[in-house]
């Protein structure tokens, strides 16, 4: 009964984690609130490999003179070892256009944003009447 | 194998419960810290599913260097959310997430269950990789060996993309690192 419990409640969890990351994309309007929803998206699906190498009574991947140890799989491990490393350039990059966006706008609130770039354009419509 | 269970349905709770609370923070350093926070707890989850390499990454680069990152831009930022008032649009929003939340757990009753040695995960190319490293390689690590040499040019595929976030944030931010080297400059005249 137990192993059944745990058998899908680490996917639940993911998956709700998964989604409350979608919502802060979604629905908030500050720029730099939807790099963290991506990143707690991100951080989900690492959780969600992990949870696919896991083997109960296994050791980590790491050799012993046991012969007959279990490993858990090691090959989720290296592909989310490349993808955190990547989420991190992602981000760094994210935060690079947000602080210029500020620069340019004075603001990194979505509909300020667009409510500027909106003026923007009636005015040059205006003199180029 | 008890105790592991517990500690696991705990720490993702504390996950769930972090993540929940990053919705509703308007002052933005609280939302940073909270976000460190929560890459810290996954680290504590992935070594408890196994994964050390990767929890000791995730905690030097996900929860260090990615909070040294916001904390940095923060510096540049406005330092509160505006305040936005219960819209429409977060229904849509709620009903969104609700829907597909609600598919993925229906579709996880098909995938198999976590921690069993027969799943399909396991069958292939893992214990090929052991034995490699083992035989061929030399290495008691394995996810070492599978990073530098099986997997060799993904990790070279990575230094690539790097770098090319590295160029892109330096191109980004050039006129503001300038600036404010010019003004040192005047400054010292």
């Amino acid at each position: 009964m137990i192993d059944q419990i745990f058998g899908v409640w680490n996917y639940w969890i993911v998956f709700i984690l998964m989604m409350i990351g979608l919502y802060i994309v979604i629905s908030k309007k500050s720029l730099l609130k939807k790099i963290v929803g991506l990143a707690i998206f991100q951080t989900s699906v690492f959780l969600l490999y992990i949870t696919f190498g896991k083997i109960a009574g296994g050791t980590a991947p790491i050799l012993t003179d046991n012969v007959n140890e279990i490993y858990s799989n090691p090959l989720p491990h290296v592909l989310i070892l490349t993808a955190i490393v990547v989420g991190v350039a992602t981000t760094a990059l994210g935060l690079a256009l947000t602080v210029r966006i500020n620069k340019a706008y004075g603001t990194i609130n979505e509909d300020e944003i667009s409510a500027s770039d909106l003026v923007e354009y009636h005015e040059k419509y205006l003199e180029d009447k | 194998m008890i105790g592991e269970i517990i500690i696991n349905a705990f720490l993702v709770t504390l996950m769930l419960t972090i993540a929940i609370f990053i919705i509703n923070t308007r002052k933005v350093i609280s939302t940073i810290l909270l976000t460190g926070t929560y890459s810290l707890v996954a680290a504590l989850m992935f070594v408890s599913l196994d994964a050390v390499d990767v929890a000791f990454t995730e905690a030097s680069v996900g929860a260090g260097i990615s909070t040294i990152l916001f904390l940095a831009a923060l510096s540049y930022l406005p330092k509160e959310e505006k305040e936005e008032k219960f819209n429409v649009k977060h229904i849509y929003a709620i009903c969104t997430c609700t829907i597909v939340a609600g598919l993925l757990i229906w579709a996880s009753y098909d995938l198999p269950l976590v921690g069993q040695l027969e799943n399909p995960v396991h069958q292939n190319l893992a214990q090929d990789f052991i034995e490699g490293s083992r035989n061929h390689i030399g290495i008691p690590n394995v996810v070492t060996s599978i990073l530098a040499s099986y997997r060799g040019y993904d990790t070279f595929g990575e230094t690539v993309v790097i770098y090319t976030a590295g160029i892109a944030v330096l191109v980004l931010l050039y006129d503001e690192v300038s600036k404010t080297s010019k003004i040192n400059k005047e400054k010292n005249k």
